[in-house]
């Protein structure tokens, strides 16, 4: 077929392109379906717990993301800093992934357990305080607002549509198990048969009477990049 | 512009009204640039080859190099320990004390423990240690030690952490004692460094303090705290039980913040960077706490 008969001709033009465009992306999107190492699997990953499914929503709504990564890349200037490279498993149960491209922060990939909650505590009400170079704003509003939770239920059932697996159980008692992770005092053997051993339980704010956004923040941060246990196991090479 | 007919055009003309017609040349592409073209295509032939490439049903041609991102990273993390093994074996083997006295090794350990310090001891303690402006985070700078401040201890509490345990006192917080007699055990306590002269109030604390209050147990009868201190002649328990009498303050010094400390009681922590967070993939090796022990005992308070 000569050049100038597609040149001159729309129609054929758009839908040259369009089967040109299509084998594109056809061989580089449809196998990621089927391919069985896309996400390899890893011992340790659970969904999130209600009191950290509200943290991450906060999280998203200050729009946290704008400065913050969660992607530990494969070079050793990030793994030095930050930890084990991130596993694509890692973030299976977020929707949407944090991963981000826009480092004015740090990564926090993994920033799960490595500064105490008092930490965070000053930390969110004036950076500065502690990191006296730090750009990022406050966020003192945090440790006053009431934390709102009506809604976790129905936030679990729809992400429990796209695969996030949310047992019934898990479903029904979200208001009680997110009450009793930010309690040190409350019971919470169901919450640790819920969602294992490993869950952090504390008065995350330093707030022991009100169940505050902060408690849901911390609770999400103190976990972040905890779940799979590195320390026996290296992720083979591939 | 009449005469073009010689000119090889795509045949297209617009404008055509006044005899001056707009037509399009049919130019070949620039040879250099065609060529490069070709090169191109021939490139991503011998990248298949080479490279990971093309997906496949249950996994992906992986070239004939056999290059990956988490090899490549292996490489890259494998050379950086072989530059550094002369010295980091030597670190295994000496203990801390060893390790000081050697210039080279301790000069090694100083700028690694620099490094490590930046990311993971600074947001707490400050840039080289000199405390930062939230309370509850001990300046490392000085020779105030809560746990003590020679070589091993160091390496002990970044290794297991620590704990704060003091507990709250005011009824409010779930102690024993009334608003009045935390009142009291604050003036007490200010009275030790000298900053308060309230006498019946500082009686009053005095004997709560070693009275029913039992103060002394940690901070030592006269308030020298847990490392300093003694208790009937015997040391305290190491809680890191802080020195009342020094002026140097954890939380603060103001009557407010004393208050509130003994009111509510301070539980500080300090994680542990040897075992504690090692699920998360990033706990400090033994090697990297040697060299942070190093560096910390170098800031200005070692003993």
């Amino acid at each position: 077929m000569q050049h100038s008969t597609i040149e001159k001709s729309i129609p054929l033009m758009a839908v040259l392109t369009l089967i040109m465009v299509s084998i594109g992306g056809l061989v580089e999107i449809v196998p990621l379906f089927f391919i069985k190492s896309t996400i390899e699997k890893v011992e340790g990953m659970r969904p999130y717990t209600p009191l950290e499914l509200k943290g991450r929503d906060i999280y998203i709504r200050e729009g946290c993301y704008n400065c913050h990564s969660q992607m530990i890349r494969p070079f050793r200037d990030e793994t030095e800093r930050y930890g084990h490279y991130s596993l694509a498993a890692e973030s299976m149960y977020d929707h949407p992934f944090q991963w981000g491209s826009k480092r004015t922060g740090p990564d926090l990939a993994r920033i799960g357990g490595k500064y105490s909650n008092e930490w965070h505590r000053a930390h969110m009400l004036k950076p500065q305080n502690v990191v006296r170079e730090s750009v990022m704003p406050a966020y003192p509003w945090l440790q006053e607002n009431e934390l709102k939770f009506d809604d976790i239920e129905k936030r679990m059932k729809v992400l429990s549509m796209v695969g996030v697996p949310y047992t019934p159980d898990q479903m029904a008692n979200a208001k009680q198990d997110l009450a009793a992770q930010a309690s040190p005092t409350a019971d919470g053997a169901g919450l640790t048969t819920r969602y294992g051993k490993k869950v952090p339980k504390a008065d995350f704010d330093g707030k022991p009477e009100k169940l505050t956004e902060l408690d849901a923040l911390l609770a999400y941060l103190q976990m972040l990049g905890t779940l799979v246990d590195f320390s026996g196991q290296q992720a083979k090479a591939r | 512009m009449a005469d073009n007919k010689d000119l090889d055009t795509t045949g297209h003309k617009w404008d055509d009204d006044e005899g001056f017609p707009l037509q399009e040349y049919n130019n070949p592409l620039p040879k250099w640039w065609l060529n490069s073209f070709y090169a191109t295509i021939i490139w991503s032939v011998v990248y298949w080859v080479l490279y990971p490439a093309w997906p496949l049903p249950d996994g992906f041609t992986p070239g004939t190099l056999g290059t990956t991102m988490r090899g490549e990273y292996q490489k890259e993390m494998d050379e950086a320990k072989a530059k550094q093994k002369v010295f980091n074996d030597k670190l295994d083997k000496l203990s801390l004390k060893e390790i000081s006295k050697d210039n080279q090794l301790l000069q090694f350990s100083i700028s690694g423990g620099k490094a490590l310090f930046g990311d993971n001891c600074a947001p707490c303690h400050g840039p080289a240690g000199i405390g930062v402006k939230a309370g509850g985070f001990p300046t490392l700078a000085d020779d105030d030690w809560l746990f003590g401040g020679d070589l091993d201890t160091i390496q002990e509490t970044i290794t297991n952490g620590r704990n704060g345990q003091m507990p709250a006192h005011a009824k409010a917080a779930g102690g024993n004692f009334t608003d009045a007699q935390v009142d009291d055990l604050t003036q007490y306590v200010l009275s030790l460094s000298g900053k308060s002269t309230d006498k019946p109030a500082i009686t009053r604390g005095d004997a709560l303090f070693r009275g029913e209050a039992a103060c002394t147990t940690c901070h030592g009868d006269k308030g020298n705290g847990s490392l300093k201190g003694t208790v009937n002649g015997e040391k305290p328990p190491q809680v890191g039980a802080p020195n009342l009498t020094d002026g140097i303050w954890l939380y603060g010094g103001d009557q407010k913040t004393v208050r509130e400390s003994i009111a509510k009681g301070r539980m500080g922590e300090m994680p542990a960077w040897g075992a504690g967070i090692k699920e998360s993939g990033r706990q400090l090796s033994a090697l990297d706490i040697k060299k942070l022990t190093i560096y910390v005992h170098s800031l200005g308070g070692g003993q």
